[in-house]
């Protein structure tokens, strides 16, 4: 058979299944929608924080639309905020891969009236109904504390943070640093824009350069594990302490097998639930805090079999 | 006489492929989605069509000429940077403006030099550029906040008009360049056998330059249009971006191997992508399946293509 009468016959069958299919949605009956742009559909933390809120959404008996563009990539997130404001969606979560790039969106969002609640991290904009956020500046000063009571002095410390200005990365630079500094003890601060790769790279070279580097505190848990991977190859495994953050499964067997000392959990369904709580409540009108803080776990070989079995 | 006629036709039936491709997707959406049929969501769709559409604009030329651009998207990166740190450091917005098209240009120039010069592939060339100019975007980058521009910088990239009508401007010009002016036209007799070309008296080598610079060009325009959209500059813009504008190029029936295409095929190639996602979003369809979709379509677009030819020619 020619190719294309094939073809013909095939596009044929998808047409008619995507109409008998849109009728269906058409008819419908329309409760509220709420659209959900994680930072990316790749990243264990995102995840775990998407499927709480897609289950409870499902609880409140609200759609759930997932617009979460598949790589952490600005513009991406963008164009689905620009797409669920098309759809006249009765609200939006964003949790923002970088919380510069929505100025103009929420403009926008607000000229519609299409309430706006954030999670993980904070964008500083009027028309944001709420955050809810791990209060990463106080879990931070949690890893900071445990840096200073585990680490080996004298010594400097290693940061490999997110990207510089970001607002979730920057918290948790300050939080460790402040306690350190406090007590004198030298910090090291390398952006590391949210990269593995890049953390690999920052550690092995700080560590050549500074060789008096007793602690590395990677500002998230994949940065923590390539910090381990540079310490691994540099043979100084089990001689520097490494603290992450997050919580991430590969973490917590990290730590399991003390290759890494701990981490602080954020407590991602808390805050995946109470996102969608909190902007279903606005769009029905309720008054909201403007701000959730969650307070962070500190994760260490005393407990981390507790987080290992979930 | 005869042959001329096809080649015209087939030319028009290329881009028409990629029309008709356009409006039956649209029509799908439209009958689906209630929230796809406002003149917003046509705005929108324009408006996010804008970066990829100017950068793919110069990716056509450059593989109608034979040639083959993996750089931009990392050029794209770099030059948002640089304009980004320029504007920062409070420099006058036209001449951030034009340093930044300067610098992409240069690039461009570089790759058509090290191209023609070595005789190493474009492949290999542009992979190796690209690697550099994601490095050295990295570098001037790092550890700078580049956020927040001036008002006359943004509207560039803000809201709907302005962006659209630089796209608009864009492939007006590109059209013209390849259908009109010498230097364009030329570029379908490079692509489709450089030696006779040569033969014929077409200057081969410094065409070829010029492509690869008005490819780079159209990449560092690309880059302040999303920098002033965004209003913020990262090293991580345009991961990826240069394959997407070759897939916009293909699915508009521009040819790898060169000597075809058009400028036309190339935006609404850039518009089946964007309605593509747009629409999906509207069904509430996810991310990952809409790269699925995009990736059926690159092969079905080419494979009916294909089909196409093949009958005509019998």
């Amino acid at each position: 058979m020619d190719a294309l009468k094939y073809l013909r016959v095939v596009l044929g069958c998808v047409l008619v299944f995507l109409v008998l299919a849109g009728m269906e949605v058409l008819a419908a009956e329309k409760p509220i929608t709420i659209a959900y742009i994680g930072a990316c559909t790749n990243l264990p933390f995102w995840i775990t924080l998407r499927e709480a809120a897609r289950e409870k959404a499902k609880e409140l008996g609200v759609n759930f639309l997932d617009l979460t563009p598949p790589q952490l990539d600005a513009q991406a997130q963008k164009d689905a905020f620009d797409n669920a404001l098309q759809q006249k969606v009765d609200g939006i979560i964003i949790g923002a891969a970088d919380n510069r790039a929505f100025d103009d969106s929420l403009n926008r969002a607000q000229a519609m009236g299409i309430p706006v609640v954030a999670v993980d991290t904070g964008i500083d904009h009027p028309w944001i109904a709420s955050l809810v956020q791990t209060d990463n500046l106080a879990s931070a000063r949690i890893a900071g504390q445990y840096i200073l009571e585990h680490m080996q002095k004298p010594g400097k410390v290693l940061i490999v943070g997110g990207i510089l200005g970001h607002q979730t990365g920057d918290a948790r630079k300050n939080g460790v640093t402040e306690v350190l500094e406090k007590a004198g003890v030298e910090v090291i601060f390398r952006a590391a824009d949210w990269s593995p790769e890049k953390a690999y790279e920052i550690t092995l070279n700080e560590l050549n350069a500074h060789p008096d580097i007793t602690a590395i505190f990677g500002a998230w848990d994949p940065g923590a594990l390539a910090a381990k991977a540079a310490v691994a190859e540099k043979g100084l495994l089990g001689k520097i302490l490494i603290v992450g953050f997050d919580g991430d499964p590969a973490a917590l067997k990290a730590i399991k097998n003390g290759e890494m000392a701990a981490t602080i959990k954020q407590d991602n369904v808390k805050m995946g639930r109470d996102g969608v709580q909190l902007l279903v409540d606005v769009i029905q009108g309720k008054e909201v805090p403007k701000y959730i803080p969650i307070m962070g776990i500190l994760i260490d070989a005393n407990n981390v079999d507790e987080f290992l079995k979930e | 006489m005869f042959s001329g006629v096809l080649q015209r036709f087939q030319r028009f039936q290329r881009a028409f492929q990629a029309i008709l491709g356009l409006v039956l997707i649209n029509i799908v959406f439209l009958v689906l989605s209630p929230t796809y049929r406002q003149i917003g969501n046509f705005q929108n769709i324009f408006a996010q069509a804008t970066v990829l559409g100017i950068m793919a604009s110069g990716s056509t030329v450059v593989l109608i000429s034979g040639g083959l651009d993996l750089s931009v998207g990392s050029l794209l990166a770099l030059i948002a940077v640089i304009v980004g740190t320029l504007l920062a450091r409070g420099y006058a917005v036209w001449l951030c403006i034009v340093t930044g098209l300067l610098i992409a240009t240069g690039i461009g120039c570089t790759n058509g030099l090290v191209v023609i010069g070595t005789g190493v592939p474009p492949f290999i060339v542009t992979l190796g550029m690209m690697m550099v100019l994601r490095g050295l975007a990295e570098l001037v980058g790092a550890g700078k906040d580049l956020y927040s521009f001036p008002w006359s910088f943004r509207i560039l990239g803000s809201g709907y008009t302005v962006p659209v009508s630089i796209m608009a401007a864009v492939y007006a010009f590109s059209s013209l360049f390849l259908t009109r002016m010498r230097a364009g036209f030329y570029a379908y007799a490079i692509g489709g056998n450089p030696e006779v070309a040569r033969l014929a008296g077409v200057q081969v080598n410094r065409l070829r330059l010029v492509y690869y610079a008005l490819g780079g060009f159209m990449a560092g325009l690309a880059a302040i249009v999303l920098t002033a959209r965004l209003n913020f500059a990262s090293s991580t813009f345009g991961q990826g971006m240069e394959l997407n504008a070759i897939a916009a190029a293909v699915i508009g029936g521009t040819s790898l191997s060169g000597g075809i295409g058009g400028a036309l095929g190339t935006i609404v190639g850039v518009l089946v992508m964007t309605c593509l996602s747009a629409g999906l979003s509207h069904l509430g369809i996810g991310s990952s399946w809409q790269r699925v979709a995009i990736g059926v379509i690159i092969v079905l677009a080419v494979w009916l293509d294909i089909a196409q030819r093949r009958r005509v020619l019998k």
